[in-house]
């Protein structure tokens, strides 16, 4: 993308006014999406992203600039933007490049850019018509079909010059199911990190648009969720949308680093029910959130944030790191160059226990059984989350009884974890796209099924 | 290259495609912004970026491409897949290029030049000090930003439409964290403008609501009186406002399809789109095709006047476009969208509202629109941040509890609004005004 000798250049530049730290991002990618609409293709769509952003430390500051001019030209304006803007001073560093190469543990078969979109709207038109003809009652649906396919450069005064290739598909079915006048949705939104055999190999589109279909068509006889603090049975995949905002945003570098989580200072000590054992993980081969090295150019880990109830780690980024006197854990993310690097997640979960699905919903006489989850946000100084129940469930004497549309679960983090008592075995992650300051990511969440013994439920 | 030279290739590439329907959409933004932690500059980044949307009309189809890498072979690219992805669609609706000699608003020169990089390093230093100065429970962890963003619209097509915008704004944010020892607590507060006056407010604004915060109870559960603040009120309309897409009416995605005509809230509602809004930082005189913006009551006194149209949902259905057609980033296909939506105030003050809701809760804000508000169904399940209403006051701060409903019930469950609509601050194009609203009907789930 860019010549090792204009990296030096740049970073040289940038680092003339005495930074510490110099980096360089170039990126280029290019996304492609197929949408359905009213069982048409209505939208066919590709954006090339192409841009780099110039970054320096001194001490605890740091300084980003970001162009998308990527001539030597645009990229030294860049530099020494960023190195005026830190101040007066003097070159500190000097700086040798050497290529790393890293293992490319994501094999990739079948390459999007490589296919018609044609052929990708084959794929889309098959789990779409699945959802649409699933009932009389699915009134509408959309789909997409998307893939990107993003590479990235990263040169740093310490040496790293580091190229990675990022390719991704994901595909979204939502279906709508009419009853009484009453209009109720479904959806199911299989990605992965790896080529379009994902739709041969592991996934049917067929069950991704019925999958949408059968949650809208539940939904749409549902009556309301009735309101209340109850015990609630979280079904395993997406269901770990609780972990990652009750807990694993409050466990990044951003907020710990400045003291503003509600764990930051608590390494060591119990902040979950011994049950609970929870990873990120960005060296799953294939999976959706995963990465082969962060944004700055740090391999991805396997990290044990909790084990046991036992807060192990955090997810650092460097210039968390540095205030944190600790080093990067491969969590440094960014939606692309125009955003700032910061710690995010890549694959979050809620390792398997023991506990039985059957014991667990036997185990409560009246609560809720939230089958799926939707998304939700959290204030990592307060620890106050939410998020919303797509699917739900009555439990009544340890049975599953009625669904019930419109809940959401409302909480504290720390109050949460440690009510997490029972743990199931059948551990499953799911996709989804995690928004924060360095913008959007694709990050896997995951859980086997849980038991949260209260928790209030917002429904009416 | 820039965008004007990048333009002749991408419109000589066009005409040598023996293409005659074509578009460019360009969007750039610059922007600065300066962060503080603990009486320094944490960090300082400055964005330069942009790109362009090419769409072009093959056998009645509109193909899209766009990039931001401006060079000689990407212009030659982006046609061809334009034109290609054009070939792949199955849409029956006919799809129009906005037509040149429309008449249109002229809007207000700015003026003020933006403040520089030392002028808001020193702006947040200075706030961050009146932050700590403010309150002894403020601790580290507050903080200032400051930042300016410039930005610039341009649409040129092949029926004559060449028009461009360009405004910018200063803005600062102060973040107050306070803790009683044990409990932390956080609120922030937006201003335009950097000006002391603006950073005492915002200082003294974001500490007083961190600190309530930090006192409040869990919310009994139950059904009373609510009402909405302005805020929450337009986080609500921001969810909501889709369902006045035509666009969403006529593919079955919105529950006011067909309703025009008819009553569909409290006739105490009004519900206007400005373009022009005065607090609005960002009006516009043309939309994403290219074609004249107006102001529209969308409800009149509970009446659905009108949906928001773009040229092709307005060809559907047989009338003009109100000049909604807005894109959501340059790379997007036209859609629909407010520009600002304004909920008419009413004629009760804080005071008469309060004593109307006397025994229910006042809800300052809710969270996690995203997630727990469905724009088709209209249910929504919100966490909530509040009061309680007692002897026709704000009584204690409540949280973590939950506001549930649906927004069509709610339209015509109001029962009173508040005299004074608050926009939002800092919003883009499209953006959102609301007065308090004392509504019925709602639950709240607390303990």
């Amino acid at each position: 993308m860019i010549s090792k000798d204009i990296c030096l250049k740049v970073l040289e530049a940038a680092s003339k006014t005495g930074a510490d730290y110099a980096e360089l991002f170039a990126e280029r990618t290019v996304n492609k999406s197929v949408n359905m609409l009213d069982s048409r293709i209505s939208a066919v769509n590709d954006r090339v992203i192409a841009g780099a952003s110039v970054r320096v430390f001194k001490g605890l500051r740091s300084v980003a600039c970001s162009t998308i001019d990527m001539s030597e030209e645009g990229l030294l304006k860049c530099a020494k933007k960023a190195a005026d803007a830190l101040g007066e001073g003097t070159a500190e560093i000097s700086i040798v490049l050497r290529e790393r190469l890293f293992g490319d543990i994501h094999p990739v078969k079948v390459v999007p850019s490589g296919v018609g979109m044609g052929e990708k709207a084959e794929i889309l038109k098959r789990a779409y018509f699945a959802a649409k003809d699933y009932d009389p009652k699915i009134v509408q649906a959309t789909g997409s079909l998307l893939d990107g396919d993003r590479k990235i450069l990263i040169a740093t005064s310490e040496g790293i010059f580091a190229e990675d290739r990022q390719i991704r598909t994901r595909l979204s079915i939502s279906a709508v199911a009419e009853q009484n006048g009453e209009r109720q949705t479904g959806s199911c939104s299989p990605g992965t990190r790896k080529g379009l055999e994902f739709y041969s190999e592991d996934v049917v589109p067929e069950n991704v648009g019925r999958e949408a279909a059968r949650q809208a068509l539940v939904m749409a006889g549902a009556g309301y969720c009735p309101a209340g603090v109850m015990p609630v049975v979280i079904g395993n995949g997406f269901g770990g949308v609780i972990f990652h905002e009750a807990c694993g945003h409050s466990l990044e570098a951003s907020s710990v680093a400045y003291g503003v989580s509600q764990f930051a200072g608590k390494l060591g000590q119990q902040i979950a029910n011994e049950k609970v054992t929870a990873l990120d993980d960005g060296t799953i081969p294939n999976a959706w959130g995963s990465i082969n090295i962060d944004d700055e150019g740090t391999p991805s880990h396997r990290n044990v944030l909790i084990e046991n109830g036992i807060l192990k780690s955090y997810m650092i980024d460097k210039f968390g790191g540095r205030r944190m006197g600790m080093a990067p854990t491969g969590n440094a993310r960014r939606e692309n160059y125009s955003y700032v690097t910061t710690s995010r997640m890549t694959n979050t979960f809620i390792a398997a226990g023991t506990d039985t699905e059957e014991d667990m919903i036997a185990s409560v006489d009246y609560g809720l059984y939230a089958k799926s989850m939707g998304g939700g946000s959290v204030n990592p100084v307060t620890g106050g989350f939410n998020f919303a129940v797509n699917e739900g469930y009555m439990i009544r004497n340890g049975k599953v009884a009625e669904p019930v549309r419109g809940a959401s679960l409302v909480g504290t983090g720390s109050e949460i974890l440690m009510k997490i008592d029972m743990v199931g075995s059948n551990l499953l992650r799911a996709q989804g796209m995690c928004g924060s300051s360095s913008g959007s990511v694709p990050t896997d969440v995951g859980q086997p099924m849980i038991r949260v013994s209260s928790i209030t439920v917002g429904g009416r | 290259m820039d965008y004007n030279a990048f333009k002749e290739l991408v419109v000589r590439a066009a005409e040598a495609a023996g293409l005659k329907d074509y578009e460019l959409y360009y969007s750039a933004a610059e922007s600065t912004s300066v962060s503080t932690y603990k009486h320094a500059i944490n960090d300082f980044s400055s964005t330069l970026e942009g790109g362009v949307c090419f769409r072009t009309l093959v056998n009645g189809h509109m193909g899209y491409a766009s990039t931001e890498s401006l060079t000689e072979d990407e212009a030659e690219a982006i046609v061809k897949r334009a034109a290609e992805n054009a070939l792949l669609l199955e849409t029956e609706e006919p799809e129009f290029l906005g037509e040149g000699g429309g008449t249109y608003r002229e809007l207000p020169k700015q003026e003020e030049a933006l403040p520089d990089a030392a002028f808001l390093v020193r702006s947040v230093l200075q706030c961050e000090q009146m932050l700590y100065d403010e309150d002894p429970a403020v601790i580290d962890g507050s903080g200032a930003t400051a930042g300016t963003e410039s930005s610039t619209v341009a649409i040129y097509n092949s029926r004559g439409i060449d028009l461009q915008d360009s405004r910018s704004v200063a803005f600062f944010y102060a973040e107050a964290v306070v803790s009683d020892g044990e409990k932390m607590s956080n609120a922030y507060e937006v201003k335009t403008g950097i000006t002391e006056e603006h950073m005492k407010e915002a200082v003294s604004k974001s500490v007083e609501e961190a600190k309530q915060k930090l006192t409040a109870e869990v919310a009994p559960t139950g059904s009373a009186p609510v009402i909405l603040s302005p805020g929450a009120m337009r986080s609500l309309l921001a969810v909501y406002s889709s369902a006045f897409s035509a666009e969403n009416a006529q593919k079955g995605l919105s529950l006011l399809a067909g309703k025009e005509g008819t009553a569909v809230a409290s006739p105490l509602v009004t519900l206007v789109d400005d373009p022009f809004y005065p607090e609005s930082l960002f009006p516009r005189a043309f939309d994403a095709e290219g074609m004249p913006t107006c102001t529209k009551a969308v409800i009149e006194n509970g009446e659905l006047k009108t949906l928001l149209y773009n040229l092709k949902t307005a060809a559907v259905a047989g009338r003009k476009t109100t000049g909604n057609a807005a894109k959501a980033g340059y790379a997007a296909p036209v859609g629909i969208r407010p520009f600002t939506f304004v909920l008419k105030p009413g004629d009760k003050s804080e005071a008469e509202l309060l004593a109307m809701a006397d025994g229910g809760v006042y809800v300052d804000e809710l969270q996690g629109t995203h997630a727990g508000a469905n724009p088709i169904s209209g249910d929504f399940s919100l966490q909530s941040m509040g009061y309680l209403i007692r002897d026709g006051k704000k009584a204690g701060a409540v949280k973590d509890f939950t506001t549930a409903g649906n927004f069509f019930e709610l339209l015509k469950n109001i029962r009173a609004l508040g005299n004074t609509a608050e926009k939002d601050k800092f919003a883009g194009v499209s953006g959102f005004a609301a007065p308090a609203v004392l509504a019925d009907g709602l639950s709240i789930a607390g303990k």
